[in-house]
């Protein structure tokens, strides 16, 4: 237990203690000051509230079509897929450990101006000039992360689906229950922490992000990531940078909570 | 017959997996074509993006980074892992699972916000950046999963092989050392994997806490920081097949069903 305990308390609390510390400090002339001002969150809140709006409701849509897209295969491998389900599952766990870095940089080069989506459309004839529309932009960003996040909420959602038992579904249907109510009280139900699992990682994940942004969003896509990774490099603002992650933490954390109890309520059995 | 809802979900599972599939094939087509525009139509197949990066000292030292890395984590957070779930099996159940929730947090916790609180504790701190700083900040978001599939193993495990061990004169830690641990083998080896194949793919807690030099992730991105070049499809390649090939070994040890 020592050594673990150790780990995470010198390479976790510690660090993250500091960090809360040092966003109420200020700098003055590139030195750090310690202080107790709440000023870097009211500059958060005055100075970035729009890059946050953004970087929040771009994560939202992001965990709204991992969740939907990670359900209806969990489902279909569950399901619908027979014995194709086991290859399936297969190329969700490739998937899964593909790397992070690499799926960026291969939607770059798929959606790029003289890349491989614009190139295919060329020569099959779709189109007759290169789009720019596809990179660069809020959408590849949501692409990008909706690739690199389903395989992560696949995962806990057909956890959840698997654990369903056959017996009650085949039950409700001889009783003469149609497939939506079956569907709605006793399959949804059951894959309520699934869901909600998947959702928490695919919204934390994007919230935090500051690689794609960076590689596939283009100047307009302002997300808070961004914003905080700079304060420590050119900016050299290292409390305003804390202040925004803590703040992005706990907007976070609330919008996870709604979250849930809406989540709660929806799959709740009629 | 084949009636809509049937067709529907047949449709849907098979965009949803060819969108999730296809790019990481389009990597491993586009490593071997011969062109330097990375564009259709393919002309020709060649190895020479493989040999070119082959002949960079730059990458074998970011390979030589990730390698120090990647054992070292896989070798200290699996024994420190085994370690820490040994002693939560001995818990109460309630006890057990509040510490399970919080040594998993660093793994919830945004990768940026705890490299960049890294970055600032260990520069206030004075102990300076490099690959040492790298390895325990991997071991503090792979210990969780080391724990978990390790606790998991041993609460399910047979207590009776250790008691006729322990009945025909074996001390507790010689119980431990030649019935326990030999019979978790597979379970130790696939936890270890795991936290190698993690480690590996971070890129961002290295980034911000290696200091100076490389390992595969941040070399791909200093590569990108100079233009899209067809011999970063060959690192990235590589680093893919690294991490699926470590996933799936741990897989098959551990016999993984879902």
């Amino acid at each position: 237990m020592l050594p673990s305990a150790a780990v995470f308390l010198l390479v976790f609390v510690a660090p993250l203690s500091y960090f809360f510390i040092l966003s109420f400090w200020r700098v003055k002339s590139y030195k750090l000051v310690p202080d107790v001002s709440l000023a870097n969150y009211i500059r958060v809140f005055d100075q970035y509230h729009e890059a946050l709006l953004f970087t929040f409701s771009i994560a939202l849509i992001i965990a709204a079509i991992v969740t939907l897209l990670a359900f209806g295969l969990a489902f279909v491998v569950r399901f619908k897929a027979g014995r194709y389900s086991n290859l399936l599952l297969f190329g969700v766990l490739i998937a899964l450990f593909g790397g992070y870095l690499s799926k960026v940089y291969i939607w770059k080069i798929i959606l790029g101006q003289s890349g491989i989506l614009n190139s295919a459309l060329l020569g099959l004839g779709f189109i007759d000039t290169p789009l720019d529309a596809f990179l660069y932009n809020p959408a590849a960003v949501v692409i990008t992360l909706t690739h690199y996040m389903l395989p992560l909420a696949i995962l806990p959602i057909y956890g959840s689906l698997r654990a369903i038992d056959d017996v009650p579904l085949r039950g409700a249907r001889d009783l003469g229950a149609s497939r939506w109510r079956v569907f709605w009280d006793i399959i949804a139900p059951q894959c309520q922490t699934g869901i909600m699992v998947g959702f928490t990682l695919a919204f934390l994940f994007s919230a935090g992000d500051y690689v794609t942004p960076k590689l596939v969003g283009g100047p307009y896509t302002s997300m808070i990531g961004v914003f905080i990774q700079v304060q420590f490099g050119l900016r050299f603002d290292a409390p305003l940078g804390a202040a925004m992650a803590f703040s992005v933490i706990a907007v976070c954390l609330i919008i996870v909570g709604v979250a849930a109890l809406t989540l709660r309520r929806a799959l709740r059995v009629r | 017959m084949r009636d809509i809802p049937t067709l529907f979900w047949r449709l849907f599972g098979a965009v949803t997996f060819l969108f999730m599939i296809s790019p990481l094939l389009i990597l491993l087509l586009f490593a071997f074509s011969d062109k330097k525009l990375l564009a259709f139509p393919i002309t020709g197949l060649t190895t020479d993006w493989f040999m070119k990066i082959f002949d960079r000292p730059e990458f074998w030292a970011a390979f030589e980074n990730s390698m120090i890395i990647v054992v070292s984590v896989g070798v200290v957070s699996t024994i420190i892992g085994i370690m820490a779930a040994s002693a939560l099996v001995r818990l109460r159940a309630r006890a057990a699972s509040v510490s399970m929730i919080l040594l998993t947090m660093p793994v919830m916790a945004p990768p940026l916000v705890l490299a960049l609180a890294l970055l600032s504790y260990f520069t206030s701190v004075g102990v300076g950046l490099g690959l040492p700083m790298v390895i325990l900040g991997h071991l503090v978001f792979t210990q969780p999963f080391v724990i978990l599939i390790v606790y998991a193993r041993i609460s399910k495990f047979d207590q009776a092989i250790v008691n006729s061990a322990r009945d025909l004169g074996a001390s507790p830690l010689k119980a431990y050392f030649t019935v326990t641990l030999p019979n978790m083998r597979p379970t130790i080896i696939g936890a270890a994997l795991v936290a190698m194949g993690i480690s590996l793919d971070d890129f961002i807690i290295t980034f911000f806490t290696i200091g100076g030099g490389n390992t595969l992730p941040t070399f791909i991105w200093g590569m990108l920081r100079k233009g899209v070049d067809p011999s970063i499809n060959v690192v990235a390649l590589i680093l893919m097949t690294l991490t699926i090939g470590v996933a799936l070994i741990a897989l098959r040890v551990t016999r993984y069903r879902g």
